[in-house]
């Protein structure tokens, strides 16, 4: 069988990322230029910000995949671009060079949802991921429920109808004081704290459907804080309550979902998937139903290019192709 | 000799092919602005049209700015890729210089002005009575006004003032009023970016050995972005 190299490469955030993958699971090379330390200064990714730093650092990021893979740039079989969802200015950035290069090496270009990309984090690795497998992808943009009967084939079961869970990390964090970004801050605050002693409302919780709303725990969690004066000893305390909270959510309507759909397999995705008492919660809550429960290691959790080459795989061999006029989108009516 | 020339750094997006002495393709397109997905296909077409393949290019000149933030990094990231998949050398030209260039060889003081939005135009002065443009003044982000008023002083020496580039109708009332009978307006064929325009430049620039690393080339925005802007930089 011939080895498939993809290239795939990554803009949609503030990662400047390319990776080379061979046959959908080999990753040959993963560049990551992460701009955070530059977000930092402004509590927030800056969309205009982030897209300057990606013309800047597109060619060097790619090449440099090249040379980690030692590769020639004409030895890859097709080119993997992400072009949805995401930051639009930033996502047309690696669009454009995608397609100029794919262009001047005369190489197939592939068109990957970000979303999908987090999700086949999973499958660089493992290997024996079984199906039907319920998918959670939890990130700063994003909280959805998938079901997947076939690699490659997806159907969203529910998603947030406000607050992208890894938001709400977000802007509790910088609420709080913690920093940005409010993943880590608060996984990092929680672990001097204690769960329960304050309180927080599990929303939704009481519904049968598999949507989300993160907006009012967001609410919560601040009033809380407020209430109290802001007194700082209550900070680590407050950060476990919520962390806790949204591990709780998350996980009971995962774990619903994939009962509901006769699932073997959990699969976890997205930058939150990183949080500890989420993947906890989430392995003994699911082996304890027995499912299998998955999440891609730390380095493959937030956004990177390996993903997206990966995915490209299965489009690949499909024969999925783009074409020049291929534009971005800032969302998906549906995945 | 055979350069590709190229720019989406307005509303405009323009191709070309030159071969140093005589332009053998020109599109261009003012309509919609959707260069994320016009800009190569009418790429791929000049090239085809002309039966040339990218190899067969001495460089890709590209537009570095001023004008749309997101139009610019389309055409640089595009021809990054070209370039760093084909190893053809890159050529960057400003988007005013290469406007001013559309009156080589008048005696008037040439202003490219493009619309920059919040009551701003991105503008320079040229004098162009040469085979090349000269800059006398800019280039600068400023108010229509300022732009009048500075301009003006200089256009003292030239027997009138052309306003060049999707700028000028915005602010024409302020352009008319602070220039009167010295300003000189026209035609349409005159008033936007032609890619034809920047590969005559870029030829020049070529044998000049003006080529640019593909990783080094840069957009030049002349602005800030508005967050940095908020948290007081200062203009590089
Ligand atoms: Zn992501």
């Amino acid at each position: 069988m011939k080895e498939v190299k993809i290239l795939g490469i990554e803009t949609s955030c503030d990662e400047t990322a390319a990776a080379i993958v061979q046959n959908g699971r080999h990753i040959l090379a993963n560049i990551v230029n992460s701009q955070i330390a530059i977000h930092q200064e402004f509590g927030g990714v800056v969309p205009e910000i982030a897209s300057r730093k990606h013309i800047e650092n597109i060619s060097l990021v790619v090449d440099a995949a090249f040379k980690q893979a030692g590769l020639a740039y004409d030895e890859i079989d097709a080119v993997a671009i992400t072009n949805a969802p995401g930051l639009v200015g930033a996502l047309l950035v690696g669009l454009s060079f995608a397609k100029g290069f794919a262009y001047a090496l005369d190489k197939p270009l592939i068109a990957v949802n970000h979303l999908h990309g987090h999700i086949y984090a999973n499958f660089l690795a493992h290997d024996d991921i079984e199906f039907p497998a319920v998918c959670l992808i939890v990130s700063g943009g994003h909280t959805s429920i998938l079901y997947m009967p076939a690699a490659g084939e997806y159907e969203v079961l529910g998603s947030t109808i406000d607050d992208a869970a890894g938001e709400a990390f977000d802007k509790v964090a910088r609420f709080l004081g913690l920093g940005y970004p409010g993943g880590p801050a608060i996984q990092k605050a929680a672990a001097e704290g204690q769960a329960g002693k304050y309180v927080l409302p599990r929303v939704f919780l009481n519904r049968q459907d598999l949507d989300f709303s993160f907006s009012g725990l967001k609410t919560a969690a601040m009033n809380q804080w407020k209430k109290n004066d802001m007194d700082p000893a209550m900070v680590n305390d407050l950060a476990a309550e919520f962390q806790q909270t949204l591990a709780e959510i998350l996980t009971v309507k995962t774990l619903r979902a994939a009962m509901l759909k006769d699932a073997r397999t959990v699969l976890l995705a997205g930058g939150v998937a990183a949080n500890d008492a989420l993947r906890i919660l989430m392995k003994n809550e699911g082996e304890a139903k027995g499912l299998k429960v998955y999440y891609p290691p730390l380095s493959l959790c937030t956004d990177n290019a390996a993903m997206i080459a990966g995915s490209a795989y299965f489009q690949y061999n499909k024969g999925d192709f783009a074409s020049l006029d291929l534009n971005a989108y800032a969302s998906l009516s549906s995945l | 000799m055979l350069i590709l020339a190229v720019d989406s750094a307005t509303p405009v997006a323009g191709v070309a092919l030159s071969d140093g002495e005589k332009i053998i393709a020109e599109y261009s397109q003012n309509f919609k602005q959707v260069h994320s997905e016009k800009f190569m296909p009418m790429i791929d077409k000049c090239l085809k049209d002309c039966g040339c393949i990218l190899k067969d290019l001495d460089a890709i000149a590209v537009t570095s700015g001023p004008g749309s933030f997101t139009g610019i990094r389309i055409g640089m990231a595009t021809v990054k890729g070209l370039s760093l998949g084909s190893g053809v050398p890159l050529i960057s030209i400003s988007t005013l210089e290469a406007l001013a260039f559309n009156m080589v060889l008048s005696d008037y003081l040439v202003c490219p002005v493009l619309n920059a939005r919040k009551n701003e135009v991105y503008a320079a002065a040229y004098d162009v009575s040469g085979v090349k443009p000269d800059i006398l003044w800019g280039p600068a982000a400023c108010p229509p006004q300022v732009m009048a008023d500075e301009t003006g002083k200089i256009a003292a020496n030239h027997p009138g003032i052309v306003l060049l580039g999707d700028g000028f109708k915005p602010y024409q009332e302020i352009f008319r009023s602070s220039f009167g009978t010295r300003l000189r307006e026209v035609p349409p064929h005159l008033m936007l970016p032609r890619a034809g325009s920047i590969a005559t430049l870029a030829a020049m620039k070529l044998k000049q050995g003006a080529l640019e690393d593909v990783h080094a080339i840069r957009p030049y925005y002349i602005r800030l972005s508005e967050a940095e802007y908020q948290l007081g930089k200062e203009d590089k």
